[in-house]
């Protein structure tokens, strides 16, 4: 009966311990500053090489489209949700239509990968929700205004595939820092 | 002019009644945000500044939402299942006294009224696993028999302590008797009584580490699953009201009830207080655990808890004799 | 259907109870056919494939430089090893060598995976045992607090902080930026400080040893007959770690510990993790301290789809992933595509223990035993 009383009084004690150190640690947490982040009114600073939504760009001398048509990105897309039509034109070739699902876009870069003229980049941006999937399916104008309405990430094609391939040359110069300070 | 008693009853009852419920909407956000502060994160925040219109959001979401029926419920038991679950959870609060002369009804046998009741809502509670016609709902049910009957044990073990170190169960008595020293801080016996009370009462509530009755990963809402709508509003207002309604039997019988500095006006004000500090000790329990499985937790009470209050009961009983001169 | 025969009916009083695949606790879609007595398990009927995808199908019709990114989607939980196992095994039928720096970078996105996917192992198997309103979810929200500080990384190193597309045939496809090595090195920090909490929080805790010590045995000879992997094999007291028996991408040159626990319950499961999480944060500063320069492939990057022609022949390529032995076994014919591709999901094998392991335990043991085998459905079904 004796024995029976202390192992029980120890076995609480040993329980009584325990809990005791569980419930410190909640306690400390419950003066950490919590992690939420207040998105909408706030938004976490995105990386340097955030993938977000895509766009097509303009050349910054000219002006012009920088996109040829050439459809690699066409081809290379895992879930091929791009399609584009080739228009040819004397001195160099232009996108007729472009048309970009973003519904089933898997942010993958592989299109911006393999760009030759760096025309399709992805934007430090993911804001399109929208109750209407239509409004998803991005085409030429809307790419072109996605590109001017965001900042752009740093990865472009010819940015990827130096980095990817020698010259020994270490990680893409020019570059800054990997996150970029409060948006 | 006095005015007669059962209108002076009625008068109080109501108001009690009113502010208890205006009460329970507001712990739940209190927990949610003492939940929330624990985790890191914040918790109600945009509903009313800081999330104080929450409650208010939910009970309004609560009332609009659909009133499903299984097809094949047991339609009376399973319709008055909430009712007889809310109805001793919010009885219990009829004998509390929340200053001197101010309750609904003060009895002679306050205490046991109040065990005694808070135990019948498990009646109700089998009513809404038995009415569902769910395995889910079934098991939990059993489960729940099962345990609320086994910790009753040692949780009226545990309350009877400061009723014998006050000499009685009227409550407004038993708050008389702490005006020197509370009775938790009574040595030795008055912090055991204290923790027991309090392991029994989760235990008695079905929170964590003591909730496998409604195991949400496993059971999925046990006894509740199939109610939606206002019943289950009143079972999750029956429940609550159960945590506080034990959380006021603790801050009276351990903490000295309306006793605190400042006018006696101020009273029920710290009544309030040592409650909601009552309720967070529960709730920073709750979160701080895992849940345990049942034949662990009935081994803990019928093994543990039981022989432990016994003892606690005959020990201070022994002090009582000791200390009493002449006796 | 599920096989009905194989369940003993000689009972009484059995109550056939679904654990579907919507349910807050089956990791995913599963569905648990648990046969009980009481609270007893007396037969379990595992129902999967409410994932399938037809990745193995998907393999034939993408390209090598395609396929890595929707590799990732096998264990999306662990997304560098699956990718890994992929390209590995390409790399292995054409004989392509690896740089240093890209072993190394895959070594290091490697270990900073399985601490990220320990990380969410721990959250939900400790809020499937304390419930979502319960000290669980506290666990959980800790864990996943930690596990945002490592996927931060990978989005400051990607771009992307699920799934990556960081491999591809020949080495990996991104560079370390700027100052983020010092960001890793104080991620990896902070999370070891972290992780004295965790263990203060639930290694003593009665309620946590009551729930996991003794249940859930798995047998040595059980586990090595049903070829489970990874922490199972581990905690049922085999010294078998891929990493360590058959080093690959240049781990062979780092210094950790392989643990091994011999009780086989879910408590050494447990402790296999926790220390296979300090080691993960060794190895990360190991190849910190060490990473050589070099270029990160052997062959330029993805400039068009029919750029990497993989010559015939087969290979298996095996990875020691946070579940366990990810397996990619590819038959390539020349083309750009390869010819068939079978997927080895470490889940699949280890999910097959448990018709063996269930039948005599509780209900509420069945889901701290599903948490402590961790399963991802994405790589069961593929």
């Amino acid at each position: 009966m004796r024995d029976t009383r202390r192992g029980a009084f120890a076995e609480a004690f040993a329980i009584g311990k325990a809990v005791g150190q569980a419930m410190r640690i909640t306690l400390v947490n419950m003066f950490r500053k919590p992690v939420t982040v207040h998105y909408p009114d706030t938004v976490r600073p995105f990386p340097n090489r955030f993938r977000g939504l895509l766009a097509l760009t303009y050349d910054k001398e000219t002006g012009e489209e920088n996109c040829i048509g050439c459809r690699l990105c066409e081809f290379i897309c895992p879930p091929a949700v791009i399609k584009v039509e080739m228009l040819k034109a004397e001195k160099r070739n232009y996108a007729k239509t472009f048309t970009l699902e973003l519904y089933a876009c898997e942010f993958c870069e592989l299109c911006v990968q393999v760009c030759p003229t760096d025309a399709i980049i992805m934007m430090k941006s993911f804001d399109l929700a929208t109750a209407d999937r239509r409004e998803m399916l991005l085409d030429k104008d809307r790419l072109h205004a996605i590109g001017l309405a965001h900042d752009p990430s740093w990865a472009t094609g010819n940015r990827l595939r130096d980095m990817q391939a020698p010259p020994k040359k270490t990680a893409a110069e020019g570059e800054k820092p990997a996150v970029a300070g409060p948006a | 002019m006095t005015l007669p008693p059962i209108v002076m009853a009625t008068i109080m009852s109501a108001g009690v009644l009113g502010a208890l419920v205006g009460i329970l909407a507001y712990v739940t956000l209190l927990e949610r945000k003492f939940a929330a502060r624990l985790q890191s994160r914040i918790g109600p925040y945009r509903v009313g500044p800081h999330g104080l219109l929450q409650p208010i959001a939910d009970g309004v979401k609560l009332m609009l939402k659909e009133n499903l029926i299984p097809a094949s419920a047991d339609r009376p038991i399973f319709n008055l299942a909430p009712v007889v679950f809310l109805v001793p959870c919010l009885l219990i609060f009829a004998t509390i006294p929340f200053a001197p002369g101010i309750g609904v009804a003060d009895l002679n046998t306050g205490v046991l009224f109040f065990l005694a009741v808070s135990s019948l809502e498990i009646v109700g509670l089998f009513m809404a696993g038995w009415g569902s016609n769910n395995k889910y709902a079934l098991l939990s049910a059993m489960r729940a028999v099962n345990q609320i009957i086994s910790y009753d044990l040692p949780f009226i073990m545990a309350a009877l302590v400061p009723v014998m170190l006050a000499g009685s169960l009227r409550m407004s008595d038993i708050a008389a008797a702490q005006s020197g020293l509370w009775f938790i801080a009574y040595p030795v016996l008055g912090q055991l009584s204290f923790f027991a009370f309090i392991i029994a009462g989760v235990a008695a509530e079905n929170r964590v580490p003591f909730d496998i009755l409604e195991a949400e990963s496993e059971l999925v809402a046990g006894f509740r699953v199939e109610y939606s709508g206002m019943k289950f509003a009143l079972i999750q207002l029956a429940e609550y009201a159960h945590v506080l309604g034990t959380s006021f039997l603790g801050a009276l019988l351990f903490l000295g009830a309306w006793s605190g500095p400042g006018p006696i006006w101020l009273g029920p004000v710290w009544f309030l207080l040592k409650a909601l500090a009552v309720f967070i000790v529960l709730t920073w329990i709750r979160w701080s655990f895992v849940r345990i499985r049942v034949d662990q937790i009935l081994r803990v009470s019928w093994k543990l808890m039981l022989p432990a209050t016994l003892l606690l009961l005959l020990a201070t009983a022994a002090v009582i004799v000791w200390r009493t001169p002449g006796a | 259907m599920p096989d009905l025969r194989a369940i003993d009916y000689t009972g009484s009083e059995r109550l056939t109870m679904n654990m579907g695949p919507q349910h807050p606790s089956a990791h995913g879609v599963f569905r648990a056919i648990l046969t009980l007595e009481g609270e007893t398990v007396v037969g379990v009927d595992a129902v999967i494939g409410y994932l399938h995808r037809c990745h193995e199908k998907l393999a034939e019709t993408l390209a090598y430089v395609q396929y890595p990114t929707i590799a990732s989607k096998t264990d999306y939980v662990a997304a560098m090893s699956s990718e890994l196992a992929y390209v590995m095994a390409a790399e292995r039928i054409a004989q392509i060598e690896v740089p240093r720096r890209a072993q190394y970078l895959r070594v290091l996105v490697g270990e900073l995976q399985r601490i990220a996917s320990h990380c969410l192992w721990l959250g939900t198997w400790c809020m499937d045992m304390g419930g979502a309103l319960g000290g669980g979810a506290t666990i959980f929200l800790y864990c996943i607090r930690e596990r945002e500080l490592v996927l931060d990384l990978f989005e400051a190193l990607v771009g992307a902080r699920l799934l990556y597309g960081f491999h591809q045939v020949g080495g990996v496809r991104y560079d370390v930026p700027a100052g983020w090595s010092e960001e890793c090195r104080d991620t990896v920090t902070r999370i070891e400080a972290r992780l004295i909490e965790y263990e203060a929080m639930l290694d003593d805790n009665p309620f946590f040893t009551m729930r996991t010590r003794g249940v859930g045995v798995i047998p040595t000879a059980l586990a090595l007959e049903v070829g489970v992997s990874g922490p199972l094999l581990r905690g049922s007291g085999v010294n078998f770690d891929l990493r360590r028996a058959q080093p690959y991408s240049s781990y062979e040159e780092f210094e950790f510990r392989v643990p091994v626990e011999t009780a086989g319950d879910c408590h050494a499961r447990y402790l296999v993790r926790m220390v296979e999480f300090r080691e993960s944060i060794r190895i990360v500063r190991q190849v910190l301290d060490g990473l050589p320069e070099g270029p990160i492939s052997s062959r330029p990057g993805v400039k068009s789809l029919a750029q990497v022609k993989v010559p015939k022949g087969e290979a298996y390529a095996r990875v020691e992933g946070p579940r366990g032995e990810v397996g990619c076994y590819l038959v390539a014919d020349g083309s750009n595509k390869p010819y068939r591709m079978k997927w080895r999901g470490a889940s699949f094998s280890n999910l097959a223990i448990l018709p063996h392991i269930l039948p005599g335990c509780s209900v509420a043991d069945v889901v701290a035993i599903m948490g402590s085998v961790d399963p991802v459905f994405g790589e069961v079904d593929r």
